[in-house]
């Protein structure tokens, strides 16, 4: 054939690549290496994985919205079609699912690949070569982004290993711990300030996991798509079959929707950076404990110095040093409120009890 | 998610150790592309960067580059690829010489040691190891790339040229394209 071909032609017949088949089962494996599934000699890269999916082995009873709702479980689609060009077995459909992010469509994989559905097996299997140039650089920089913060999260914790093992062998014992709690205390502290608020209105409620975030990240691409040139997915239909782009979109917004229903506190918590780490309170209070002893035999022998007066000067009530920002906040709180209701004189105890505001 | 027992770590350490061990004393050349695929794949996880590491891992795949067998190179490659994620083991390959032997390999038939190759040369790229990875006769390789057939070869070659060298560069090697071709990358024929 003469004529030449574009590379961007959506009516072209998607070519069969090599890493779409299924790969023999390795059964030589001993013991030691075998995992919980039967699994493949292969190597997974980056390369290979991909938010669009392609899913083989759907049977032609007219299940597609079963299939997209099915995926829609693992995450957000953005986009789905039919590959009716696609060579298949008979009786069976293939189609093209684009996830709003990898690790939906990667927990869309592992989950639906070899299942049965509606009476046929499903193959999944990634499809990078639907992929734009925009989308394989930003896969490549989520992932690098992400094994960064992971060596800078072990790097972290490894030091404050060392800090911990170093605590009972040196003789300033007071001062280890001290480096290491205004790191958490910062955290912390980053953390209550920014949801204090809504967990006190919500304190009722566990947090739910966030929902899906993808909006933020593709909202600005998804402008440039709606301009008549075709993408891979073969969003060409623009002009022809609009009502099919509308069914795609209405399914993603509805999603969002219910994610949105689901409460304000999404939104809020949204904000907060992807690898908070959270020090629970009780080994906050632990740590204070302990120092507190420590700190206790040390002052054994010098006591009595710091022993209010007795006299006609009433003792200030002692500030207590909790060694973390956020227990001293507490522990201010409490005092003030006490002050307050010392100060008080006896009236109606709190009638108008607040009610934890419910939400519907 | 990252945190983890100490027990458990040194479960795993170990365990890693073991497949190296089997790597290097096994003679069956199939128990040593599982081994590799293993190992490959356990490059994938972060928690796993530092075992690796420290079993030296990087210069085993290294190694595997220059093999015969094709799956050892692309197991290779792949395991690079995965470990070249992490800035510690970058500064391992690099030390290790792991540009030049990358770029040996962009001429494989395999289009998944290709495409492993060039994300690992992204990955390598530091101020000091960018003079080095935007070599001319690199970027011309990844200007033929970019007209490859397959999408996704041409996809990484054009986030390579985008992203890895500037816009100068990139013609000054067209430019040289048109006057002299090298051979990078350029797969040799079948037998």
């Amino acid at each position: 054939m003469a004529a030449p071909v574009n590379k961007n032609d959506c009516w072209r017949v998607p070519e069969v690549y090599k890493h779409h088949e299924q790969r023999k089962v390795c059964i030589s494996r001993p013991k030691y290496r075998e995992g919980r599934k039967d699994k493949a000699v292969k190597v997974y890269t980056i390369n290979l994985e991909s938010r669009y999916l392609m899913v083989q082995g759907v049977p032609a009873i007219g299940v597609m919205t079963e299939l997209i709702q099915l995926c829609a479980l693992y995450g957000a689609v953005e986009e789905y079609r039919p590959l009716d060009e696609y060579p298949a077995e008979e009786f069976t459909e293939v189609y093209l699912v684009k996830f709003q992010k990898l690790t939906s469509a990667r927990a869309a994989k592992r989950h639906m690949d070899e299942k049965s559905f509606y009476g046929g097996v499903l193959h999944v299997c990634y499809v990078p070569e639907y992929e734009t140039v925009e989308d394989t650089r930003l896969k490549l920089q989520d992932r690098r982004g992400y094994i960064k913060r992971a060596a800078h999260f072990r790097a972290r914790e490894r030091e404050q290993k060392e800090a911990v093992h170093e605590e009972p062998t040196s003789s300033e014992t007071t001062t280890t711990p001290e480096q290491n709690i205004p790191r958490h205390s910062q955290t912390f502290h980053s953390n209550s300030t920014g949801e204090t608020s809504n967990i006190s209105q919500y304190s009722s409620f566990p947090i739910l996991p966030l929902p899906p975030q993808e909006q933020q990240f593709y909202g600005q691409k998804n402008q440039p798509e709606t301009t008549p040139t075709e993408d891979k997915m073969g969003t060409l239909h623009h002009a022809i079959t609009d009502s099919k782009q509308q069914r795609v979109q209405s399914s993603s917004s509805k999603q969002t929707f219910s994610n949105r229903d689901r409460g304000a506190e999404h939104r809020l918590t949204s904000n907060q950076p992807p690898a908070v780490r959270f020090v629970p309170r009780t080994t906050n209070l632990q740590n204070r404990k302990r120092k507190m002893e420590e700190a206790g035999k040390h002052s054994v022998t010098v006591s009595g110095q710091n022993e209010p007066l007795i006299g006609p000067k009433l003792p200030e009530p002692s500030k207590l040093d909790m060694a973390d920002q956020s227990l001293n906040t507490t522990v201010g709180l409490i005092r003030n409120t006490m002050k307050q209701v010392a100060s008080v004189p006896d009236l109606k105890p709190v009638e108008k009890k607040v009610k934890p505001r419910r939400r519907i | 998610m990252w945190r983890k027992s100490s027990a458990e770590s040194s479960d795993r350490f170990e365990y890693l150790q073991t497949l190296v061990t089997e790597f290097q004393d096994t003679d069956s050349d199939e128990a040593k592309e599982q081994v590799l695929a293993n190992l490959a794949n356990f490059a994938y996880d972060p928690k796993n960067m530092d075992y690796l590491r420290e079993l030296q891992v990087a210069d085993l795949f290294l190694d595997m580059l220059t093999e015969e067998n094709e799956n050892f190179v692309e197991f290779g490659m792949g395991g690079l690829c995965n470990l070249s994620m992490d800035p510690g083991c970058r500064d391992v390959i690099l030390q290790s010489d792991g540009i030049s032997l990358v770029t040996n390999r962009l001429a494989s038939q395999r289009e998944e040691t290709v495409l492993s190759a060039v994300t690992t040369l992204m990955n390598l790229v530091t101020p000091s190891s960018r003079s080095q990875i935007t070599d001319p006769a690199i970027l011309q390789c990844m200007l033929r790339f970019s007209l490859s057939e397959s999408p996704r070869l041409r996809n990484l070659a054009a986030v390579f040229l985008q992203d890895v060298c500037s816009e100068e560069q990139v013609s000054r090697a067209e430019q040289q394209m048109k006057v002299q071709q090298t051979a990078v990358g350029i797969p040799l024929p079948k037998d």
